[in-house]
C-alpha cells in the first residue's frame, strides 16, 4: 500500500517546515536589531527618527501585472527625497533638519506580501509607512497600521475607504483623489451643460467600479441627466465586447466606461464605434494614457473623450518649460530612472506626494508619529509640485483624499487639453 | 433580432480566442495523453519573440513564421528535458509540473518584457464591416477562419496521415507502441513541437486584442481548459465548437436573463458544461474510452 510511506514523508515534512521557520524568525530577530536608533532629541522620540535622521518605508508592487504604476511610485517620491537630501535635507518644525531615508519593499500586488512587508519595516525601525500603491493591499496593511498606531499615509490608491473615515482609522489617509472625485467631476460637467443627457455606464465590479458610479449619481441626482443603462464586467474577462453591444443598444448621448484594464478599455473605444455608436466617453484617470488607450482604440472618432487629471504630463511637450516639470526631470534622472524602466503618471503623483511629506515635516513640533499626523491632517491650500492650476492639497476635509479636486481634460487627437464645458 | 444576432457574433468572436488555446490543449492531449497547463505561457513567450521580430522593423508575417518556428523548439525541448521526466508516472505529479513550468515561463518572459500590457499588431486590418445591422470586425473574421482551418488541418492529421496514426497510438499506449517499433520519444517531442507552435499561432491571432503581456492568456487559459474538457479531450472539432459555445451562452445569459446579468454571466456556460459532462463524460465529441476486463 502507497500510504505506508506517507508518516515518514509527512515528519520529513514537518521538519523541513521547522527548519523554514526557525530560519525565517532567525532572520526576522537579525534585522529588527539594526533598526531604529531613538537616542537624543525630545524625551519620547517615536522609533524611526532621530535628530538627524528620518526612516520611511513603502511596500508597492515591484514585479508582477502592476509593477509599472507600483515602481513609479517609489521612482518619484524617492526623486523627491534624494533631491532634497542633497541639497541639504528636510527642516522640521523642531528647528532641527533631517536626511530621508526611504526604504522599498516589493509585494507583487499581493496583500499577504504587503502585510509582511509592512510587518518586516516596522521591526526594521519604520517611523511612517507612505505612498503605497494598491487598493487591496492596503486595505490588508491598514488595520494592522491603525492598531500599532503607525502612520500609514498619502496612499498611493483612489478607494474612498482610505480617506472615509478617520475617525475609525486615524492612521491611515489617501493621497490621490478617489474614485468618487473623479466620478463626480463628471457628474458635474454634463450636470453644468443644463440640458437633458442620457448615460450608460460601464463598470468594474468592484469598489473601484462602484466608486466612479457612487460619485457620479450623486453628482447628476436631481438633473437632466439620466443614466438609461448600465453594464459590469469582471477585472478577469477577456473581452467586453458582449456589454459595450448591450450599451450600444441604448444609444446613449455619453458612456462612463469606469474601465480599469487597459487591454479591456481599448476594447471599449474599438468596439463601440464598430458598432456605429459614438457618444462622449468618460476615461478613468488611469485608463486614458494616449501613447497606450486611446491611439490604439481609435478614441479620435468620438466626439469628445474627457479624463481626469491633477498633475502635469512631464513628457507633455506643453510642459517643457514648466519649471516644477525640469526640476522633477532633472532629480527623476539622477534618482527615479534605476528603480523604474517605464512612465506612468504615478512617477509625477509621487513626486508631488514627497513635498506634501516635507510640508508636513515642516510643521511637526516633536518628533513623534502622533506630532506627524497632526501635521499632516492640518495641511490645506499647499501648492505642490506639478500640480495643474488650481488644483491644491487639503487634507483637512474629512472624507477625502490628500488631492480632493480634479480638473477634466479632453483628448484633442494627440494629447489632453483643458475642457471649456460639455 | 440584430441585436440578438450582434451578442451571437460578439459570442462567437470571444470564443474563438477560447478555441485557439484550446486546439494546442487538445493536441497535446491527443498525443502524448497529458493536459499541459503551461500551454499559454509557452504560447506567450512564443508571441513576444514575434513581438521582438516586429519591433527590429520585420514584418508581422515574418514574426509570426519565426515565432512558429521558437515554439517548435521550445515545445520539443521543454519535452524533452522537462516532462519527459515525469511521463509514465503519476499523471498527477506530470500535471503539476506544467503549473510550475507556466509559472517559470511566464517569469522569464516576465524578466525580459516586464508586465505593462503593450499593443500588439494585428494580421488583418482594423476594419468593421456592417451586414444588415450586425457588425463583425475583419479581425474576429480572420481569426475565425484561421482557426477553423488549424482544426480542420489536425482533423486530418489525425484521422488520414501515418503521423497522427502513430501519435495516437503512442498517447493511447506508449508501451504497446514501443513494442510496435514506433520511435515514442520522438514522436511525444513531435507532438509537444507541433502544440506549441500552434500556441504561437493563437498567441499572434489574439494579442492584438488581449495586449502582450506575460499573463495575457492566463484567464483565457481557464476558458480554453473548459472549452477542450467540453468538447472531449481528443477532439479538435470539440473544442472550436466547445469555445464557441462557452462565449455564445455567456453573452446570451448576460443580455437576456436579468437575474444573471453581467456578474453571473460567466457561470452560466459551467453550469451547461457540468450538466453536459455528467450526461456525457467524454465531452460533446470526444471518444467514450473503453477498456476490456
Amino acid at each position: 500500500m502507497k500510504s505506508l510511506q506517507h508518516p515518514r514523508r509527512l515528519s520529513s515534512a514537518v521538519a523541513l517546515f521547522g527548519v523554514c521557520a526557525l530560519l525565517v524568525t532567525g532572520c526576522t530577530r537579525d534585522t529588527g536589531t539594526t533598526g531604529g536608533g531613538t537616542e537624543g532629541g525630545a524625551a519620547a522620540a517615536s522609533p524611526g527618527i532621530t535628530d538627524t535622521t528620518v526612516s520611511l518605508g513603502i511596500s508597492s508592487p515591484l514585479s508582477g501585472a502592476t509593477a509599472g504604476p507600483g515602481t513609479c511610485s517609489v521612482a518619484g517620491l524617492n526623486s523627491y527625497l534624494e533631491a532634497k537630501n542633497a541639497a541639504g535635507g528636510f527642516a522640521f518644525g523642531d528647528g532641527k533638519t533631517r536626511q530621508v531615508t526611504l526604504t522599498y519593499l516589493d509585494d507583487a500586488y499581493d496583500p499577504a506580501k504587503a502585510v509582511a512587508n509592512f510587518r518586516q519595516l516596522v521591526n526594521q525601525g519604520m517611523f511612517a509607512y507612505v505612498g503605497a500603491l494598491g487598493t487591496p493591499t492596503n486595505a490588508a496593511v491598514m488595520p494592522i497600521a491603525n492598531q500599532q498606531e503607525v502612520p500609514q499615509v498619502l496612499l498611493m490608491a483612489g478607494a474612498g475607504e482610505f480617506s472615509a473615515d478617520q475617525a475609525a482609522n486615524p492612521w491611515t489617509s489617501g493621497f490621490v483623489p478617489t474614485y468618487s472625485t473623479e466620478g463626480a467631476a463628471f457628474g458635474k460637467l454634463l450636470v453644468d451643460a443644463n440640458q437633458p443627457i442620457t448615460v450608460a455606464t460601464l463598470a468594474q465590479n468592484d469598489d473601484y467600479g462602484s466608486g466612479y458610479l457612487d460619485g457620479f449619481t450623486a453628482a447628476i441626482e436631481g438633473s437632466q441627466v439620466r443614466v438609461v443603462d448600465s453594464a459590469t464586467y469582471e477585472p478577469t474577462d477577456t473581452s467586453v465586447d458582449g456589454q459595450v453591444t448591450q450599451l450600444a443598444a441604448s444609444g446613449a448621448d455619453v458612456l462612463l466606461s469606469a474601465v480599469s484594464v487597459t487591454p479591456l478599455q481599448v476594447g471599449v473605444l474599438t468596439k463601440a464605434q464598430s458598432l456605429g455608436w459614438k457618444p462622449r466617453v468618460f476615461l478613468p484617470s488611469n485608463t486614458s494614457t494616449p501613447a497606450t488607450v486611446l491611439q490604439p482604440g481609435g478614441a479620435a472618432a468620438y466626439p469628445d473623450v474627457y479624463t481626469p487629471a491633477f498633475a502635469k504630463t512631464p513628457a507633455s511637450p506643453a510642459f517643457a518649460n514648466d519649471p516644477d516639470v525640469q526640476e522633477y526631470t532633472k532629480a527623476f534622472e539622477q534618482y527615479g530612472t534605476s528603480i523604474t524602466k517605464t512612465y506612468t503618471p504615478h512617477c509625477a503623483w509621487s513626486y508631488a506626494e514627497g513635498a506634501v511629506l516635507g510640508e508636513a515635516f515642516a510643521t511637526m513640533e516633536e518628533p513623534t508619529r502622533e506630532s506627524f499626523m497632526t501635521a499632516l491632517r492640518g495641511i490645506s491650500g499647499f501648492t505642490a509640485p506639478l500640480l495643474l492650476p488650481g488644483i491644491t492639497i487639503d487634507t483637512t476635509k474629512e472624507d477625502q483624499a490628500a488631492v480632493s479636486s480634479v480638473n477634466l481634460v479632453r483628448y484633442n487627437g494627440t494629447g489632453y487639453e483643458p475642457v471649456q464645458g460639455y | 433580432m440584430s441585436y440578438f444576432v450582434q451578442l451571437v457574433v460578439d459570442g462567437l468572436a470571444t470564443g474563438s480566442v477560447y478555441g485557439a488555446l484550446a486546439l494546442a490543449i487538445v493536441l497535446v492531449n491527443r498525443s502524448t495523453g497529458m493536459i499541459n497547463f503551461s500551454q499559454g505561457a509557452l504560447a506567450v513567450l512564443s508571441t513576444f519573440v514575434a513581438y521582438a521580430v516586429v519591433q527590429a522593423g520585420a514584418p508581422l508575417l515574418l514574426g509570426l513564421l519565426v515565432a512558429v518556428a521558437f515554439a517548435v523548439v521550445l515545445g520539443a525541448f521543454v519535452e524533452r528535458v522537462v516532462v519527459r521526466r515525469f511521463e509514465g508516472g503519476d499523471a498527477n505529479t506530470a500535471v503539476v509540473a506544467t503549473i510550475g513550468l507556466l509559472v517559470l515561463v511566464s517569469g522569464i518572459a516576465g524578466a525580459i518584457w516586464s508586465y505593462d500590457p503593450r499593443p500588439f499588431p494585428s494580421l488583418f486590418p482594423n476594419a468593421t464591416l456592417g451586414l444588415g445591422g450586425v457588425f463583425v470586425s475583419v479581425r474576429s473574421i480572420g481569426t475565425t477562419v484561421v482557426i477553423v482551418a488549424v482544426m480542420v488541418l489536425l482533423q486530418l492529421l489525425f484521422r488520414f496521415t501515418k503521423l497522427g496514426l502513430a501519435m495516437r497510438a503512442v498517447a493511447d499506449n506508449p508501451s504497446s507502441a514501443a513494442l510496435s517499433g514506433l520511435p515514442v520519444s520522438r514522436l511525444l517531442m513531435i507532438g509537444w513541437g507541433i502544440a506549441a507552435g500552434l500556441g504561437a499561432v493563437a498567441g499572434v491571432l489574439v494579442a492584438p486584442q488581449l495586449f502582450i503581456s506575460p499573463t495575457m492568456l492566463d484567464f483565457t487559459l481557464v476558458y480554453a481548459l473548459a472549452a477542450a474538457i467540453l468538447g472531449g479531450l481528443d477532439s479538435p472539432l470539440g473544442a472550436v465548437v466547445a469555445g464557441w459555445f462557452i462565449g455564445v451562452v455567456e453573452n446570451l445569459a448576460g443580455a437576456y436573463v436579468d437575474v444573471i446579468g453581467n456578474d453571473l454571466k460567466i457561470a452560466v456556460p459551467f453550469a451547461a458544461m457540468i450538466v453536459i459532462l455528467a450526461l456525457r463524460p467524454q465531452g460533446l465529441f470526444g471518444r467514450r474510452t473503453v477498456v476490456r476486463v
